[in-house]
């Protein structure tokens, strides 16, 4: 049952990363290596907002706020004064923003927070006591609830709203899109918004079970597997990758060496990419463009 | 015309002195020493109140006339936890800023070069954390340390937790690093000499959720769980070991940990019980003369950290620097220090529980070693046992 538990918080984590990933992807071609990056710092950014003016004690509302507040300023940021400037360059020029991105905003941890380990103490009491002796805590149950809730809005918005239909067609095909009227700029920034929603959620979520650090924006490189393994354009593929990259940290660590945890995410994308490069879910002809 | 001339020939003095970078009577006003650690890098944390002990100390020191009417002067430098900062700026003060020797330092990975690059132009090098064994027996020139070795404390941890447990199965947690490894090595050996149990559960070092590592430590089914590593590990792996249902006894291998850690990891693991410390140096809580002169400086000056037990290790530095800079005497030169530092012996008070004691090719000597636990109803650190002693010998 603990087996299960962690596998699946852990499977919370990472989908939520990879779905960011999968929608900037999607919608504008962009792989985005400054997703762990931005994830801890968004957790970062929760801390400290619900710290600021509670005397030591966390508001969980101000954080929220916070976190919201930083997720849309973040994501339209980035997207309106270095995203949209490389928009129709190749797309390795678009990698490498994404990659002076995670380097700013690890020096930004440093620099602000000085490095310093930080956790999320919302929701840690036990909620849920399991068969020998082990617990999960609210914030474990949140991060399943929060994480069924963020995919079930996607599909709802994608679905169902207008601006949803656009994000669909701007994603199929952007310059047609644009002759209909689309503001393909307005998609962007919302896919940029709803991927650095994501991400903060991840950082938030991960900080409430283990703890923000420097070192802590490794994550972003479980959630690319978990997004690379499923397949870049696909977010059910986003949730299966993300499924097979904690089941096998967590077998490693029980069954073959704890040392080797970190390494076999990208062993399995090794042979993910060799047997099927577009991933378990990805679509053939998304493969030229990567 | 003559006057113009003055002024000018004054002006270029002046900027020649400047582009010297220190002006020869600016360098006999004061004893210049250097101080390098990682104030910025994922170390800074567990290196930051070290400095800030040692700051305190030479702050005190200085406000009570310096050594012989001559102030302290210490160039701080941030090496980010990365070796070729630590390098640069060991370099940049025994050129630039003409030090005397160098104090404090990171982590082994910096320590090593420094210690190399130190040894070449034979400028001392006393650090307060020490990975690597440059300064046991037979020591390496140059190399000192009054902080804490891991093969050393992997041995006092042996030792002492059988304070808490006679026999039984231990198992040692750590990173996948060589400082732990040896860590572990040598507290396996003191619990199998003791007739118990050993097994340990080594991760990557880049782990910040220590959920599955937690999880594989219980179902090894432990007496003990030893962590040997420094704040952050034990921030996340003390409540991950209680989610995980394991509620036997945790020793802290204090590596840079502070009580203000514990105090936090106890909180989030919703309970301080069964918590242990294993310290080279006193507690923050110890009821000595000597940590309350540390707790008095700090309220004095003030830090941006807690008051802990790694103020009190940066004060002991500064207590041996200070002893050492007064027997080299005015001038003192790198190598008259060098030689001090060589069989300098140290009367520490309470602050560890014996002197700090250098004999020529140990540069380390004994160290004294105490086993606290955390008090989870007055959120305090009491002694557990006397203080144990370690020779450094035999571990090359």
């Amino acid at each position: 049952m603990e087996f299960v538990a962690t596998v699946v918080i852990l499977t919370c984590t990472y989908a939520l990363l990879a779905a960011g990933i999968v929608i900037l992807y999607k919608a504008g071609r962009v792989v985005n290596f400054a997703h762990g990056e931005i994830a801890i710092v968004g957790g970062y950014v929760f801390y400290s907002s619900g710290m600021m003016f509670s005397g030591g004690e966390m508001s969980p509302w101000l954080a929220v706020l916070g976190a919201i507040v930083f997720s849309v300023i973040m994501g339209a940021f980035i997207y309106a004064t270095m995203m949209r400037r490389v928009v129709g360059e190749p797309f390795y020029v678009a990698i490498l923003v994404t990659v002076g991105i995670a380097i700013v905003l690890k020096s930004a941890i440093i620099v602000i927070w000085r490095a310093q380990h930080l956790t999320i103490d919302v929701g840690i009491a036990p909620a849920i006591r399991l068969a020998g002796g082990a617990t999960l805590s609210y914030m474990d149950v949140a991060s399943v609830a929060l994480t069924i809730a963020f995919f079930i809005a996607l599909y709802l918005f994608f679905t169902f709203t207008r601006l949803g239909v656009q994000f669909r067609g701007t994603a199929e095909n952007p310059l047609l899109a644009s002759q209909r009227g689309v503001n393909v700029n307005l998609v962007l920034s919302l896919a940029w918004i709803i991927a650095v929603l994501a991400a903060t959620l991840s950082g938030v979520l991960y900080g409430g079970r283990a703890f923000l650090s420097t070192e802590s924006v490794t994550i972003g490189l479980a959630g690319l597997t978990a997004a690379l393994v499923g397949g870049l354009d696909s977010l059910r593929g986003a949730v299966i990758g993300a499924f097979v990259v904690a089941l096998a940290q967590y077998l490693t660590v029980r069954l073959i060496d704890p040392v080797l945890s970190e390494a076999l995410p990208f062993l399995i994308l090794l042979v993910v990419m060799s047997i099927r490069p577009w991933g378990l879910f990805g679509t053939v002809e998304e493969l030229d463009r990567v | 015309m003559q006057k113009k001339f003055v002024f000018r020939g004054l002006a270029a003095a002046t900027i020649a002195a400047c582009l010297a970078g220190f002006s020869p009577a600016q360098a006999q006003d004061a004893y210049k020493i250097g101080y390098i650690t990682d104030l910025s890098g994922p170390l800074a944390s567990s290196y930051t109140p070290t400095w800030e002990g040692f700051e305190l100390y030479i702050k005190a020191l200085n406000d009570r006339g310096g050594i012989g009417g001559k102030k302290v002067d210490v160039v701080l430098d941030d090496d980010g936890l990365k070796a070729d900062r630590a390098v640069a700026a060991a370099k940049k003060q025994t050129e630039r800023d003409n030090v005397l020797g160098i104090f404090g330092l990171s982590l082994s990975s910096t320590q090593g070069p420094v210690y190399a690059e130190m040894r070449k132009i034979g400028v001392p090098v006393i650090t307060t954390f020490s990975g690597i064994l440059d300064a046991l027996p037979p020591a390496q020139p140059f190399s000192y340390s009054t902080g804490v070795v891991f093969e050393v404390a992997g041995d006092a941890i042996g030792e002492l937790i059988q304070n808490i447990k006679k026999g039984g199965k231990v198992v040692g947690m750590t990173i996948d690093s060589v400082g732990g490894r040896a860590a572990l090595a040598h507290n396996k050996k003191l619990v199998l000499a003791a007739g118990g149990q050993w097994d340990e559960v080594i991760f990557p070092v880049a782990t910040s959720d220590f959920t599955p590592f937690a999880q594989a430590a219980n179902e090894k089914k432990p007496d003990i769980v030893v962590g040997h590593y420094g704040s952050g590990q034990n921030l996340g792996v003390i409540p991950a070991l209680r989610r995980s249902g394991y509620t036997g006894p945790y020793v802290v291998a204090s590596y840079g940990v502070t009580e203000d850690t514990i105090r936090a990891a106890a909180q989030r693991a919703g309970s301080g019980d069964n918590i242990f410390y294993v310290s080279r140096y006193s507690s923050a809580f110890d009821k000595n003369p000597s940590v309350a002169e540390v707790a008095a400086a700090q309220k004095k000056y003030g830090t941006s950290k807690p008051f802990s037990s790694m103020h009190v290790t940066g004060w002991a530095l500064g207590k041996f620097a200070e002893e050492a800079l007064k027997k080299c005497g005015w001038p003192c030169t790198r190598d008259k220090l060098d030689k001090i530092v060589q069989t300098l012996k140290v009367d520490m008070g309470g602050l560890t529980g014996g002197p700090i004691e250098m004999v020529a090719g140990d540069g380390y000597g004994p160290t004294y070693w105490r086993l606290y636990a955390w008090n989870a109803k007055s959120n305090e650190m009491e002694p557990k046992s006397g203080w144990v002693k370690r020779e450094a010998k035999g571990y090359k």
